[in-house]
């Protein structure tokens, strides 16, 4: 069984600094440090789980961004991903999900994939699109939010569950090939192997300009950010912690909490 | 156009948010609003439907269908909104509408937005508001296509009261084929968990990332025991690691909470996490990040990391109590 990894390089989101802009917008810096988005290691992991228990199947894994983003497949990789697909983007700007949807796809089609697996979202768009976008431009049936993957008594599907509103699971069979977008906590992401890593480097990744693939429509343009409403008072204590904590005691006091 | 969320024949809370999102479009850009619901037997919730908001009502009846699944889903509304092309599709942001509607926006080449909570005017051009960076901050976007397909996110847009008795909008009824040929419900299991000890908590300690491990949930436990009546609870991400159990997650995807007081440490308030507790009287934020958003969901903010900050509390509760004694000796 081929299974493809949609991964995607992400800022850390706890470095980012939201700065207050002109007109009442905001801005971001954004640290030049970048990782693989947290929702993305669970799918690896689906994946690396399946090879285990199936002689045969291999793992190829995939991202689209800039030059720096060829770093995000190393992970997978170490982790026991066979081989890296980067679909080099000519610029850092991000294409957004329906043009990455799009690439991932003219990829993918043809090349035989039983199962494309993605995260729910990525840390910094909260979009999750991607997967259902690339699920309807390679014509698959898909399923989101995945919680569980078993093998179904059928070898030509799958048996999941779809977490839903509540914490509650509908239960699902689908047929191969099929697309798959996983909630966190459907396993434990391993760590990555030294060894993996070592080979990983040696091997390399294949790597693909984008504008060989099709043209990104850029459908969804971004006009500013904002910082998010105080919905509450938001008073802030100030002074040494110490005092900050005899405030805080002083106010569960007046409040009859303590 | 409005697409009501499929509920086996019932109308879904969320459609009247929906309707509430359209009316506040139709606010700033004139059109009609429609709604359409798809489904095994939809006719009496379309009717309802119509009544309660005085708009039109598309009722597709599919035969044979029991079940939300996204591929017949899709494919229905696919053709539907083809016929109709409308100028927005708005769809709940939940299991089901985050689901279809990217899928959907693919099939008909329209610009898509998932987790609307707002929309204003910006640059002259119609903007829809969406959170970005695990809610450290809020994007402003703007859709070149025809169609815009929106989900919007549940909670934020309510309807107003019932406005003076209107005439029923008008009821089409439609059948689609639905043919589930990849995908096949199976069932639905409920949640295996029993959440009562938060919910029936006056006073919640929640930890989050920031208890950085295991072992520093003990911390939130000492300043429970200190608190009357206290429980702890967690993130998603505390109980996806198991160091709390998942009877004890806030969120969307856990329970919702209205304790008099909830104690944020270290949970930098995506709003997964914020939908489940902003029903909380009283909340204290403690968090190393100044910008976390937590702080905007909080009556009290502490810029403290809650390793070094939480055995600060305790001592200062003590040493108040202690003040409290004192006084009474004397007296």
């Amino acid at each position: 069984m081929k299974i493809l990894v949609c991964v995607k390089q992400v800022p850390d989101v706890e470095r980012i600094v939201v700065r207050d802009a002109a007109d009442g917008m905001a801005a971001l810096d954004i640290s030049n440090e970048f990782r693989m988005n947290r929702f993305d290691e669970f799918a690896v992991e689906a994946a690396v789980r399946i090879k285990e228990s199936m002689a045969g199947a291999s793992i190829h894994v995939i991202t689209v961004g800039p030059g720096r983003a060829a770093d995000v497949l190393k992970r997978p990789l170490g982790m026991g991903a066979d081989q890296g697909i980067h679909l080099k983007t000519p610029t850092d700007a991000d294409p957004g999900p329906a043009a990455v949807a799009a690439f991932i796809a003219g990829y993918a089609r043809s090349r035989g994939y039983r199962l494309i697996l993605c995260g729910s979202m990525s840390e910094d768009g909260l979009n999750g699109q991607v997967g259902p976008m690339a699920a309807a431009y390679l014509d698959l049936p898909y399923a989101t939010q995945v919680i569980a993957i078993q093998p179904a008594p059928d070898p030509s599907e799958l048996s999941i569950e779809r977490e839903i509103e509540g914490g509650a699971r509908e239960m699902l069979a689908i047929r191969l090939p099929a697309l798959l977008t996983l909630q966190p906590g459907i396993n434990r992401p391993r760590y990555p192997s030294l060894s993996r890593l070592l080979r990983a480097h040696r091997q390399g990744v294949e790597t693909i300009p984008t504008e060989t693939l099709r043209p990104a429509e850029a459908w969804v343009e971004r006009l500013g950010l904002m910082a998010p409403p105080r919905m509450r008072a938001s008073q802030v204590l100030t002074g040494s912690a110490r005092e900050k904590a005899d405030r805080l005691a002083a106010i569960l006091k007046e409040k009859a909490f303590i | 156009m409005v697409i009501a969320p499929c509920a086996n024949g019932r109308v879904h809370p969320e459609t009247d948010e929906l309707v509430a999102f359209g009316r506040r479009l139709q606010a700033l850009r004139a059109g009609a609003i429609g709604v359409c619901i798809v489904g095994g037997d939809v006719n009496v919730a379309a009717r309802e439907i119509a009544q309660r908001h005085s708009v039109p009502v598309t009722a597709i009846q599919a035969a044979g269908f029991s079940h939300y699944l996204s591929e017949p889903y899709v494919a229905v509304l696919t053709e539907e909104i083809e016929a109709v092309k409308p100028a927005f599709v708005c769809a709940p942001h939940t299991s089901q509408g985050w689901e279809w509607a990217p899928a959907v926006a693919a099939r008909i080449g329209a610009g898509c937005i998932c987790g609307v909570d707002g929309i204003t005017e910006c640059q002259g051009r119609l903007c829809f508001q969406k959170e970005l960076y695990g809610g450290k901050v809020k994007g402003l976007f703007s859709v070149s296509t025809t169609t815009t397909v929106i989900s919007v996110m549940p909670g934020i847009f309510t309807i107003k009261p019932a406005p003076p008795p209107c005439p029923p909008g008008p009821v089409t009824y439609k059948e689609a084929a639905w043919r589930p040929a990849q995908t096949r419900y199976v069932g639905t299991r409920q949640a295996g968990v029993d959440a009562s000890d938060i919910t029936a908590a006056p006073i919640i300690v929640a930890v989050g990332n920031g208890i950085g491990s295991p072992e520093n949930i003990a911390l939130a436990n000492r300043l429970a025991r200190r608190l009357p009546k206290a429980a702890v609870a967690g993130t998603r991400v505390v109980c996806d690691r198991g160091w709390l159990g998942y009877d004890r997650q806030v969120g969307i995807s856990g329970a919702s909470v209205a304790p008099a007081l909830y104690i944020a440490c270290g949970i930098s308030g995506a709003s997964q996490h914020v939908m489940g507790m902003r029903g909380a009287r009283f909340v204290i934020a403690i968090n190393t990040d100044p910008r976390a958003p937590i702080f905007n969901e909080a009556d009290i903010c502490i810029v403290e990391d809650i390793i070094r900050f939480i055995p600060l509390i305790e001592e200062a509760c003590g040493r108040l109590a202690e003040g409290t004694k004192e006084a009474i000796d004397v007296r």
